[in-house]
């Protein structure tokens, strides 16, 4: 029965148990990511073989799905006879997928700095690390917040993926809890509310990032 | 003691600019014709032309912003850009590394300005002198305050350049390339993007560098300017320079009638 307050006391520890594995995935794929996805944008920003597999990759970790992704990597990499566990490849797919939408948010950015910004730099004899670092990275960062805070969002939603190679994240603990129980609304109402309250944190994160790092243009 | 350091290109030494021979192509359009010129050091060259002269490629060859298919360049004779090996006679490519170098000795304001829309005013004039030269932070500061009072602007330093007017961000910019202690600035019409009301501060600040001597090439459409404060006037058209001289001749009595038509062109334009 729907709505069983003794059924959700009893329920709760269990799904918050799994709520940190599907934290430590998110907070560790969005960092990974984050430094990832930066030098895939770089190395797609450079011109010959490094852009051309920059690229490709992107192209192949955006247009396959997720779980497909995690399955390869997961039996691929047992085949391989290199087994991981569960949460390693999971988290191993989440970067590589991820990390190719993240490179995408940088070109965005990287496009959006004007080749005079460049000009500037180098004409006071900036080099190339040195005009990245203090010219041009900062404008991209400012302006890549709102669409890098979405992707973390859809990173922590994505998380719950891994439960299908058997890692006790929140998802794989509910859907034991539905199994056993049968009561599939209040398992995965509870569910829910966890995982909005986990991207409200995101979202807050992001906007105050925003507030500190915008400059007036 | 010889005016000539040791590697230095066999220049006359009281030039701070030379320029030999450089010739630059966009595809099959010949921007720069194999242009030479000379300024000496805290001189002042003005260059005017019509559009699509090569004014601004030419200006934008000296710091290497512009690549150039022939011809070399050296400022204070250091070469920038290309060296010539002095066995085989042929020109060589320098490292990115000298010529970022060789960059820091030149200053250039672009009529867009240009600033770092992320950085204050005063972050924006001290970036370059902390990061690429190493001066400490305080006497960055101590200089860049100094150079935005010379340029008026020492109540904006907090200020981010979105919230200035087009002239004060042209002024910051001049500031920031002097905070680089040039030994030679360029300027690519820095006031062509401005309200006339906003030109004459523009000016005012680089007549006083003028007067300080500072050495400078200027490419402008401001006449009056030109008049008041070129040593000297060079005229550009097709890539090639048509004519050079000192602003009084220039301007009373060219010697050649591209020149004059130029001249009566622009002034019939402007005449109230």
């Amino acid at each position: 029965m729907p709505f069983d307050p003794n059924f959700i006391r009893r329920l709760l520890p269990a799904l918050l148990e799994g709520a940190e594995i599907t934290i430590e995935l998110s907070v560790l794929t969005i960092a990974i990511c984050l430094v990832w996805g930066l030098l895939v944008a770089l190395a797609n920003a450079t011109r010959g073989p490094l852009a051309w597999l920059a690229a490709a990759y992107i192209q192949i970790v955006r247009n396959t799905p997720l779980l497909i992704q995690m399955y390869l990597v997961y039996f691929g990499l047992g085949f391989a006879g290199l087994p991981l566990s569960g949460f390693m490849c999971g988290l191993l797919a989440l970067c590589l997928q991820n990390g190719g939408y993240v490179a995408e948010i940088y070109r965005g950015g990287l496009q959006s700095v004007s080749a005079r910004q460049y000009e500037s730099g180098r004409a006071l004899g900036m080099r190339r690390w040195t005009l990245y670092r203090v010219v041009v990275l900062p404008q991209v960062i400012a302006r890549v917040i709102p669409p890098l805070a979405n992707q973390g969002i859809s990173i922590i939603k994505d998380t719950s993926q891994v439960a299908a190679i058997a890692v006790m994240d929140i998802m794989k603990v509910a859907q034991i809890w539905v199994e056993s129980s049968a009561n599939t609304y209040d398992v995965f109402l509870t569910v829910g509310l966890i995982y909005l309250s986990l991207t409200t944190i995101v979202s807050f994160g992001a906007r105050f990032a925003e507030r500190r790092l915008a400059f007036v243009a | 003691m010889p005016d000539t350091e040791p590697g230095r290109m066999a220049t006359m030494p009281r030039l701070m600019l030379e320029m030999r021979g450089v010739a630059k192509r966009f595809g099959a359009n010949e921007v720069l014709r194999g242009v030479s010129l000379s300024v000496p050091r805290g001189q002042t060259v003005v260059v005017i032309g019509p559009s699509g002269s090569g004014k601004t490629t030419l200006l934008r060859c000296i710091n290497m912003l512009e690549d150039y298919e022939a011809g070399i360049v050296a400022v204070d004779g250091v070469p920038i850009g290309y060296a010539v090996d002095e066995k085989s006679g042929r020109r060589q490519r320098m490292a990115e590394r000298a010529i970022a170098a060789a960059r820091e000795t030149i200053g250039i304001v672009f009529q867009s300005y240009n600033l770092f829309p992320h950085m204050s005013v005063l972050s924006n004039i001290i970036a370059a002198p902390i990061r690429v030269k190493g001066v400490s932070r305080p006497q960055a500061e101590t200089r860049a305050r100094e150079l935005l009072a010379m340029v008026g602007l020492s109540d904006k330093e907090k200020e981010y350049p979105a919230r200035l007017s087009g002239g004060q961000q042209q002024r910051v910019a001049i500031a920031r390339a002097l905070a680089m202690e040039p030994k030679i600035m360029l300027f690519d019409e820095v006031t062509s993007a401005l309200d006339p009301e906003l030109v004459g501060e523009v000016l005012a600040a680089m007549r006083q560098l003028a007067r300080d001597g500072m050495t400078m090439v200027v490419v402008t459409h401001e006449m009056s300017f030109a008049r008041d404060v070129a040593d000297r006037v060079v005229f550009m058209d097709g890539g090639v320079i048509v004519e050079e001289g000192p602003p009084e001749t220039m301007f009373s009595t060219p010697k050649t009638e591209r020149v004059r038509q130029f001249l009566k062109r622009h002034n019939d334009r402007y005449r109230i």
